[in-house]
């Protein structure tokens, strides 16, 4: 497996930076512009999560080499208070923040694997991996 | 950073270059809704031909600065698209339901012109 | 193994192989006289019969078993040819050692049984894993052929294109469907695209959710899409699904599709001036006459 690197995500602008590292290393392995978009969105989605629920975290990047197929993966790891009730988050429409809802559902849409680990008080760990196609 | 905003007539042009964050899109809500004010425009055109990224955020912003406008009496075009954000709008659930759209800007003002009546 | 069937069938072969033959044969006649030629049927049967006793002696040889399943697979024999000559063989030879045996009792048919068994099991395993594998094999370059003729735009005039779809939709072609409608109409401009579902065999609930979701992004993007080629039936299942298809413009017929785009698209069809008036020139003078 490929060395991964890391974003930390302090500020608004972090998210930007974020998006913009995911979307060149997709372009870099040959991912098409619409799966560049999906990706960079995802990222958007999983770093703004970061910026307004948690106090800090990071967004790190994965090269997932196996032997039939090659995809990038993406974890989001924050030290916030965790999500009580992860069916709950999960469900489309369903906002804590006032936005439109579609954060969570809509990122596991945007991707071909979406994995989620929660502790209350604790942090959540976001992992989603986009298949080159 | 802000987003420039021209006047043509009776419209607002606004043409979106750089990649937005959340500040500048909620600046830009406010500047713009403060140029119809200013300016009693009736109709606007969004150009987002530049924009590569579209987020559930973002999205939000414009599908609000659009009611809003309708509010005070403009209405607003969104144009130029990408297809790799359409689609990936569509994949997050964000419709953007009655929110008119065109290809690109000259499209985009020949709407106007048809929806306002000359 | 018990060797001392082995033995028997083995020592006994040329009765064994003329029982099987005759059996098979029977059994092929109903399906393969139209399409083979005897000689080939008997050459096959032969070869087939000697595979299964060489596997028997021991010499399970994998590389001959492979070529045989390769020559049937090229022949476009069925699967069933293998299974069904190996079920006459298990019973031929069960029935012949039966014969044989003075006395019988129920650990000699068990160890009988389960020592043909072990003839036959290995056979039938490695013969279908070959067939499998090559049925894998079609599937998955048929997969590749059917992506290739996935999704055809056609731009038929200015500001107008048309994408006709043939075949069922799921997930995977959807996207593929979706990405080059909106790369199409971004190339060529369209105002109107018109989605002619006449080749879709059927239309559920999920092919309808990917037909609106191209047509939202395809509103999206600044165009219009309208749905055509709806026959009856797909209508039903449209209603009877509780689709709501109500946002988009939808018509039974390319042609009334293509009519309503002219319509979006401030244009209509004019018959040529010439012919009407000279058709009302012959009218006229079939009058005057």
């Amino acid at each position: 497996m490929a060395p991964k690197f890391c974003v930390d995500i302090k500020q608004e602008w972090d998210i930007v930076k974020a998006r913009q590292l995911g979307r060149d290393r997709a372009r870099e392995i040959g991912f098409g512009t619409v799966d560049q978009a999906r990706l960079a969105t995802a990222i958007s989605e999983l770093a703004r999560n970061i910026y307004l629920y948690a106090d800090s975290g990071k967004i790190c990047f994965e090269i997932t080499d196996e032997t039939d197929r090659k995809g990038i993966c993406v974890i989001s790891l924050d030290t916030g208070p965790g999500i009580q009730n992860i069916s709950r988050v999960m469900e489309d429409g369903y906002s804590t923040s006032g936005g439109l809802g579609a954060g969570l559902p809509g990122v596991k849409r945007l991707v071909d694997q979406f994995d989620i680990q929660s502790e209350e008080e604790k942090g959540t760990e976001i992992r989603v991996i986009k298949w080159l196609r | 950073m802000r987003i420039p905003i021209l006047k043509l007539h009776d419209y607002l042009l606004i043409s979106i270059q750089t990649e937005i964050d959340d500040n500048t899109a909620i600046q830009f809500q406010e500047d713009l809704l403060g140029k119809i004010h200013q300016t009693g425009s009736t109709g606007v055109v969004i150009d987002l031909t530049s924009v590569e990224i579209i987020d559930s955020f973002i999205a939000k912003v414009l599908g609000d600065v659009v009611t809003m406008s309708d509010l005070m009496g403009a209405k607003v075009v969104l144009t130029g698209i990408q297809p790799a954000v359409a689609v990936t709008l569509i994949d997050l659930g964000v419709h953007l339901k009655d929110v008119p759209t065109a290809l690109n800007l000259e499209q985009g003002l020949i709407k106007l012109h048809q929806e306002l009546g000359d | 193994m018990d060797s001392k069937f082995g033995k028997i069938l083995l020592d006994n072969s040329d009765v064994i192989i003329q029982k099987w033959i005759d059996e098979i044969e029977m059994l092929n006649g109903f399906n393969y006289s139209d399409s083979v030629s005897d000689e080939l049927l008997e050459s096959t049967n032969r070869e087939f019969v000697n595979i299964i006793f060489s596997s028997i002696k021991d010499e399970g040889d994998t590389k001959r078993l492979k070529e045989f399943s390769e020559k049937l697979i090229n022949l476009g024999w069925k699967v069933s040819y293998i299974t069904d000559g190996l079920q006459v063989f298990r019973r031929v030879s069960i029935d012949f050692i039966l014969q044989q045996s003075d006395q019988i009792d129920t650990s000699y048919i068990s160890d009988l049984l389960q020592s043909v068994d072990e003839w036959i099991e290995p056979l039938i395993r490695q013969l279908v894993n070959e067939f499998s594998g090559n049925w894998e094999n079609i599937l998955s370059l048929q997969r590749v052929a059917l992506q290739e003729l996935s999704a055809p735009l056609i731009p038929v005039m200015d500001n107008i294109t048309v994408m006709p779809l043939v075949g069922t939709i799921d997930t995977e072609r959807a996207k593929l469907i979706m990405e080059n409608l909106l790369e199409g109409v971004m190339n060529h401009n369209s105002e109107v695209v018109l989605i002619d579902i006449t080749g879709v065999p059927v239309v559920d609930t999920m092919v309808a959710h990917h037909i609106i979701q191209a047509a939202e992004a395809v509103r999206l993007v600044g165009s219009t899409c309208i749905l055509v080629g709806i026959r009856p039936e797909i209508a039903q299942t449209i209603v009877n699904l509780g689709i709501d298809l109500s946002k988009f413009p939808t018509k039974s017929s390319l042609r009334k599709g293509f009519i309503k785009a002219l319509e979006l698209t401030d244009r209509k069809i004019i018959s040529t001036e010439e012919k009407d008036t000279s058709i009302e020139q012959m009218i006229e003078s079939l009058g005057r006459e």
